[in-house]
């Protein structure tokens, strides 16, 4: 077993010319396990993520990838261990078919084209896409780009699994897919999400991000159910009041 | 369907190889021969351009695309070569040849010399991108020496152009569904609209280009299709060096006429 984790160790992040959006952020995600990252929209989840496979580099602070500080020279060996699907499965694909779409990544590495052709299929197969890969991104549903997407990462074969809301704009047969598709992924998986269903059926931990600070880092069972929960509310859908952060 | 929709489709598929088993190095080199035996004719002798044309309308009918398709393309840059040459019939008056009695001046020569030329390179090179695949022979022009520089923007141009006229797509929808069919606004909201449209492609092509440094982009696009010289391409390309370096090398209208 590698020992793909990922740490944060006080990171600090400010957009230039903007204020400070992540604020010492510190965590540790050993292999295999599979962690939701919480919060409302502003707070952070998305810029985080962006720091994991160096496309955003901290202020100040640490992040670590298996043993690999992630810095511009590590940038390739980190990218390769960190798969990374975005918010918009549009942005991931800009090839002319989804077939060289998941192709992509496994060319770029260097891969034989033997070898590039078992893992599309394998990819194309895994999402439930198999037969697809001729077809331009534009004639897929909502549900398949979502799919395609995932499968331009998961043909990377990476250690980590990082996701930015993956379960946005897709219907309720669409996000079932792709949970029995992430429940296929045995090593680590980071999932930024506002679906607090997702999170307690996909992940047994969760953190909590409040304004860039962690507000709650606990098992998701606890944060859903807990009476003192700082994130119970986001588990409820009407009328939540604001989330309030756990005093340190 | 609109003519942005239009426009994305085509652009889209300009991306891919045509379902043609040339290889884009060979479709380069065709090409650029060509471009080098139209461009050398001497400008007073349009007739000997004449028989080059064979090349664009024999390719765009073999690879399917239609001759009428890439006629059709090429008139998109006549205003720039008429530009060029439309001075050509003023400043240069000299009487070259008489038809009927009617004298017809060198300016007036080389002004359709210049225009057919103009015309037949783009077609070549229509028939090139819409055959080889925009990436293809971006790899084949990296293959030949072309700087890697040039190479690198010439595939974000392309990729930012469809990430433009995305936007642009989405945009038009958004002002259809609530615009009650007004189709005239001022000037100003025009300017304000293409600005909204730069910031936007702006920052999604920020967000494509994070999503493929996060797969290990490097600076160059992967290739499509491998690359190698089949006998099929080998085929292809001797035949039509040879036919162009014949036409361009030996006067036909001479021998003809």
């Amino acid at each position: 077993m590698s020992h793909h984790y990922i740490q944060f160790k006080d990171v600090r992040y400010a957009y230039p010319r903007g204020s400070e959006v992540l604020h010492g952020i510190n965590f540790r995600i050993t292999h295999g396990e599979h962690v939701a990252l919480l919060g409302l929209n502003g707070s952070g989840k998305s810029t985080l993520l962006l720091q994991i496979n160096g496309l955003l580099m901290p202020t100040s602070g640490q992040v670590i990838i298996g043993d690999i500080p992630v810095t511009r020279k590590t940038l390739r060996i980190v990218r390769q261990t960190v798969g990374m699907v975005f918010q918009n499965s549009d942005d991931m694909l800009f090839m002319p078919t989804i077939g060289e779409d998941i192709a992509f990544g496994p060319r770029n590495m260097g891969l034989p084209d033997e070898e590039v052709t078992r893992r599309v299929n394998g990819a194309l197969d895994a999402v439930g896409l198999t037969g697809l890969g001729d077809r331009p991104a534009f004639t897929l549903s909502g549900g398949q780009r979502r799919a395609a997407a995932i499968a331009s990462v998961l043909s990377m074969e990476p250690n980590i699994l990082v996701l930015d809301e993956p379960s946005a704009n897709l219907d309720a047969r669409a996000r079932r897919q792709l949970i029995d598709i992430l429940k296929q992924f045995h090593h680590t998986i980071l999932l930024a999400t506002h679906d607090t269903d997702m999170a307690l059926e996909l992940c047994p931990r969760s953190i909590v991000l409040y304004s860039g600070k962690i507000a709650a880092d606990a098992p998701t069972a606890a944060l859903a159910l807990g009476e003192d929960s700082p994130a119970r509310n986001l588990f409820r859908t009407p009328a939540a009041p604001a989330l309030t952060p756990t005093p340190n | 369907m609109p003519k942005l929709e239009n426009a994305l489709i085509s652009l889209n598929s300009l991306s891919r190889p045509a379902a043609g088993k040339v290889s884009a190095p060979a479709l380069l080199v065709v090409t650029l021969v060509y471009l080098v035996a139209v461009l050398s004719v001497p400008l007073y002798a349009p007739q000997r351009i004449v028989w080059l044309a064979v090349y664009p309308v024999v390719q765009s009918e073999m690879s399917g695309i239609g001759f009428a398709r890439v006629f059709g393309k090429s008139l998109w840059v006549l205003p720039l070569i008429l530009l060029i040459g439309i001075f050509n019939p003023f400043i240069d008056t000299q009487t070259a040849f008489t038809i009927g009695g009617v004298a017809v001046s060198r300016g007036w020569v080389s002004f359709f010399s210049i225009m057919l030329r103009g015309l037949l390179a783009v077609q070549a090179v229509v028939i090139l991108t819409m055959t080889a695949g925009f990436y293809d022979m971006c790899h084949a022009m990296r293959r030949f020496g072309c700087p890697k520089v040039l190479v690198t923007q010439l595939q974000f141009t392309y990729r930012y152009m469809v990430v433009v006229v995305e936007e642009a797509v989405g945009m038009d929808r958004a002002r259809k569904a609530r615009g009650f069919g007004r189709n005239s606004y001022p000037l100003r909201m025009w300017g304000r609209m293409v600005g909204q449209l730069l910031v936007r492609s702006y920052e999604r092509a920020t967000r494509i280009y994070r999503a493929m440094l996060s797969r290990g982009f490097d600076g160059t696009m992967p290739l499509s299709r491998p690359q190698h010289m089949s006998g099929l391409s080998w085929v292809f390309m001797l035949i039509w060096v040879a036919v162009m370096l014949a036409l361009r090398l030996i006067n036909i209208s001479q021998l003809i006429f």
